[in-house]
């Protein structure tokens, strides 16, 4: 066994090759902490060379992998079987290029999301795909995850903003998939595409093409309270009617607000609403001004306790601040937080919020919620301690029952954070085994040997190294629920 | 060829279980001659898949058969303040696997960004969905995606969900032509360096010059600015998603940033054609394969992928760019993958 740990050294060096069990202990999650696993080795690659030259190794030696970048993945998706070695990329942050004529550039996978738009901030530019974790997580997990954020009720997810991938397959080879011209060269199908949200099972992408977005010439960020979640549901959905198209549209419910103001992302929501909505705008200062007044008129139609309008930029950056800092906050209330992702249209999403309540009522757990409401895109957090099997099970059971009521209201188990090993389970809500089987086959037309991130993303028998706490515990949940 | 015509997604299933031989998928024919010949394949008609099962105005979204025609979209989210806020014409389904325009760009949606999922039949019959109803999801791999500019050799898509946008309070469409070169490419710049590009442009060049054409769109006020800080003139749409190939000549697309076009201009003779999308996308029409080889050598030294995708010649189709070999694999692995047996030709 130690002599692929003395392989990879001789490729990349003693320092980048971690095998220690002490010094893996940094790897054995990503931010669903549930699902805990120490991964036998963690390699460093500084380079599509290196991992290249890691890859190849590690197929010849047929040991399984897990491209990883930032770990701030919440459902498990770069957490490692212990027989897996995890090709860490964080060392890979350099930005190769930038083209302002063009509008694009080209970064390795460890660059940090936000750091990419800070290096074109001084040409007007920016990267318009922003997590919430983008002061932390890389361009190339948010490839793999396909990620969103608040502002992409505008500007679309990932996949709109990338234009090209240098990938290593799983068997070592290379795939040079779209560039700055284009995703997809004719003649070709959208490779990039379907590679993009693929969670870490097609390949290691260690080079990638985005495209960068002017800046608008002004923002305007608004704020409003009101007594009831109803209220703020109906603003949104005024506000999609009258034909607008905020670059953001978030509502916070009570519990998130108290657990932000009680933190150190303290914002000066009103801590007696019921739910603050956040919109912003921006484009042309006449345009935006109009739409303002179209906003706070439907604010006021929706009974809003009271509004305000972030009058620079300090103050907006105060508005963002809770919003952004809302799941820290959450993680402060317990020792565990369960954030799921799960998406409704947007038209339900009054109907959505109820049913989580009465789920949370009857397993007796406490949920929060902060959205993304223009895309009906929910997170409802559910505090725990992971410590009582008792309270987990009911968390468990809890999560379950709202990614169904998602569904069964027309939408997703996930909009955000991928299936990873958390979603596993719930999959088969949204698919039929033969959705699952064409799945199954693009999969392994990237990865025949199903050596790349095995058990994540796709329900498959016998894939995964070391079945995970979580999905055993959802199944034991959900064993619980058939009719006997 | 002979011609099947099915009038659900299921009888559609059931022919191609009864492995009728190889199939060529068609929608309005609105792009037939750009395929290669497919003697002895049964033609399967999927116009009469036309229905447009749900259009969910709150929730700016909608599902359509992939023989609706665009026209037919239009005039219904028209009556809903909405739109498809791409352009193109044919069936939706065409459209969709044509994909004439490339990437979601500066200037506007295309079909990539604004398909949801769908629903569709592998060649050996199998159905399927992949994606969501709704305006996100990332739970399972998007299949769907595949299907954009797949021209049907991976899978029938029978019904596709769209996202949908407001419909602008104002639009207008402008054209320019009799530009020369330099002028065009110009004021082409200045659009793109403005941060709310216009939701469509497009470059046409030929023997006249130069036409620019686009659409501006949003409120009136902002339509009025544009139009004239640029001095555009409105005119009737002047869009083309794709050009045809003279008698002998040949067509080669490929996808150019907007730095390359002078050089590509610099390639053309003057009775060849060039349209250029504003999402990167391009095509030309050209005279002869002379012309092709030397457009084709002009954009490998630009660092421009372009190939010949329409020729009266077969051996010369698919001449161009050398396709890299690792996306190449992968493409022949997916095709093999989802149609094993090459069906869908």
């Amino acid at each position: 066994m130690a002599a692929l740990e003395s392989r990879l050294r001789a490729l990349l060096s003693d320092r980048r090759v971690l095998d220690a069990p002490d010094a893996l202990l940094a790897w054995e999650c990503d931010g669903f902490t549930v699902h805990k696993s120490r991964p036998r080795a963690v390699v460093l690659p500084e380079s599509t060379a290196e991992v290249q030259a890691v890859v190849r190794l590690l197929h010849q030696e047929r040991v399984p992998f897990v491209p990883r970048g930032a770990g701030t993945c919440l459902s498990g998706g770069p957490t490692a079987g212990t027989d897996a070695v995890v090709i860490d990329l964080a060392r890979m942050k350099q930005v190769l290029r930038i083209d302002a004529d063009d509008q694009f550039a080209v970064v390795q996978p460890g660059v940090v999301n936000v750091e990419l738009t800070a290096a074109v901030r001084h040409l007007g530019l920016h990267y318009a795909p922003d997590p919430s974790s983008q002061t932390v997580c890389t361009i190339g997990g948010n490839l793999a995850e396909n990620s969103g954020g608040p502002h992409c009720f505008k500007y679309g997810m990932t996949q709109d903003h990338v234009l090209g991938a240098v990938v290593v397959l799983p068997d070592g080879e290379i795939a040079r998939l779209g560039d700055a011209g284009g995703p997809r060269p004719p003649g070709l199908p959208d490779l990039l595409g379907v590679f993009c949200g693929s969670e870490g099972t097609f390949g290691v992408a260690t080079e990638i093409t985005v495209r960068l977005c002017r800046d608008q010439s002004a923002v305007r960020t608004l704020l409003a309270s009101f007594a009831s979640m109803a209220d703020a549901c109906r603003a949104v959905g005024a506000i999609v009617r009258k034909g607008l198209v905020p670059a953001a549209l978030e509502i916070l419910d009570r519990a998130t607000i108290q657990a932000v103001e009680a933190s150190a992302y303290r914002a000066g929501y009103p801590a007696d609403a019921a739910a603050v909505l956040l919109v912003e705008l921006d484009g042309p200062p006449d345009v935006i001004a109009e739409e303002a007044d179209e906003v706070r008129a439907a604010f006021a139609a929706h009974g809003a306790l009271r509004s305000e309008e972030a009058t620079d930029d300090a103050e907006r950056k105060r508005l963002w601040k809770g919003r952004k800092g809302a799941f820290g906050a959450m993680g402060r209330v317990s020792t565990d937080l369960y954030v799921l992702d799960g998406v409704v249209p947007r038209s339900r999403l009054e109907e959505a919020l109820d049913g989580i309540t009465a789920i949370g009522t009857k397993h007796g757990v406490r949920i929060t919620n902060v959205f993304h409401a223009g895309d009906g895109n929910l997170h409802p957090n559910i505090p725990f301690d992971g410590r009582d099997a008792a309270e987990t099970a009911r968390v468990v059971a809890a999560g379950h029952e709202i990614l169904r009521l998602c569904v069964d209201l027309g939408g997703s188990i996930s909009g955000e954070h991928g299936i990873g090993t958390e979603k596993l389970d719930h999959f088969g809500m949204m698919y039929s085994a033969a959705d699952r089987d064409v799945m199954a086959r693009v999969r392994a037309a990237f990865d025949p040997h199903g050596r790349c991130n095995p058990g994540k993303a796709l329900p498959s028998r016998g894939a995964c190294a070391e079945p995970a706490k979580w999905p055993q515990m959802v199944a034991k949940v959900l064993d619980a629920e058939k009719p006997r | 060829m002979s011609a099947f015509a099915p009038r659900s997604d299921a009888e559609l299933a059931d022919w191609l279980r009864s492995r009728p031989g190889r199939v060529r998928l068609m929608g309005a024919g609105s792009r037939v001659g750009r395929a290669a010949p497919a003697d002895g394949a049964h033609a399967v008609q999927l116009a009469g898949l036309d229905a447009i099962e749900r259009l969910d105005a709150p929730d700016q979204t909608c599902t359509v058969g992939c023989g609706v025609r665009r026209e037919a979209l239009d005039d219904a989210l028209r009556a809903h303040d909405l739109e498809l806020p791409c352009p193109g014409g044919g069936t939706i389904g065409g459209l969709f696997a044509a994909d004439p325009l490339g990437a979601a760009s500066h200037a506007g949606h295309s079909p990539r960004s604004l398909l949801l999922g769908l629903e569709g039949v592998l060649a050996d019959g199998t159905a399927f969905r992949s994606g969501a109803r709704v305006v996100k999801s990332v739970a399972g791999y998007d299949v769907h995606k595949l299907f954009v500019g797949s021209e049907g050799r991976l899978y029938a898509a029978t019904k596709l969900h769209l996202r949908l946008k407001p419909r602008p309070r104002a639009e207008s469409w402008f054209a320019h032509d009799g530009l020369a070169d330099a002028e065009a490419l110009a004021r082409l710049q200045a659009l793109r360096a403005e941060p709310v590009a216009p939701a469509a442009v497009q470059l046409r060049r030929d023997g006249g010059g130069v036409t620019l054409v686009g659409r501006c769109a949003g409120r009136p006020t902002f339509v009025r600015a544009q139009l004239q800080k640029h001095a555009l003139t409105e005119s009737e749409c002047a869009w083309s998603d794709h050009l045809t190939a003279p008698t002998g000549g040949e067509i080669v697309a490929g996808l150019a940033r907007a730095s390359a076009l002078p050089g590509l201009f610099a390639a053309l003779p003057a009775t060849a054609t060039l349209l250029w999308h504003g999402g990167g996308r391009f095509e030309a029409a050209l005279p002869d394969a002379a012309a092709s080889d030397a457009l084709l050598k002009t954009a490998a030294a630009h660092d421009v992928t372009a190939r010949v995708v329409a020729t009266t010649a077969p051996a010369r189709r698919e001449r161009g760019s050398p396709t890299d070999p690792g996306a190449a694999h992968l493409a022949a692995a997916l095709r093999s993958a989802l149609d094993p047996h090459g069906i869908l030709v």
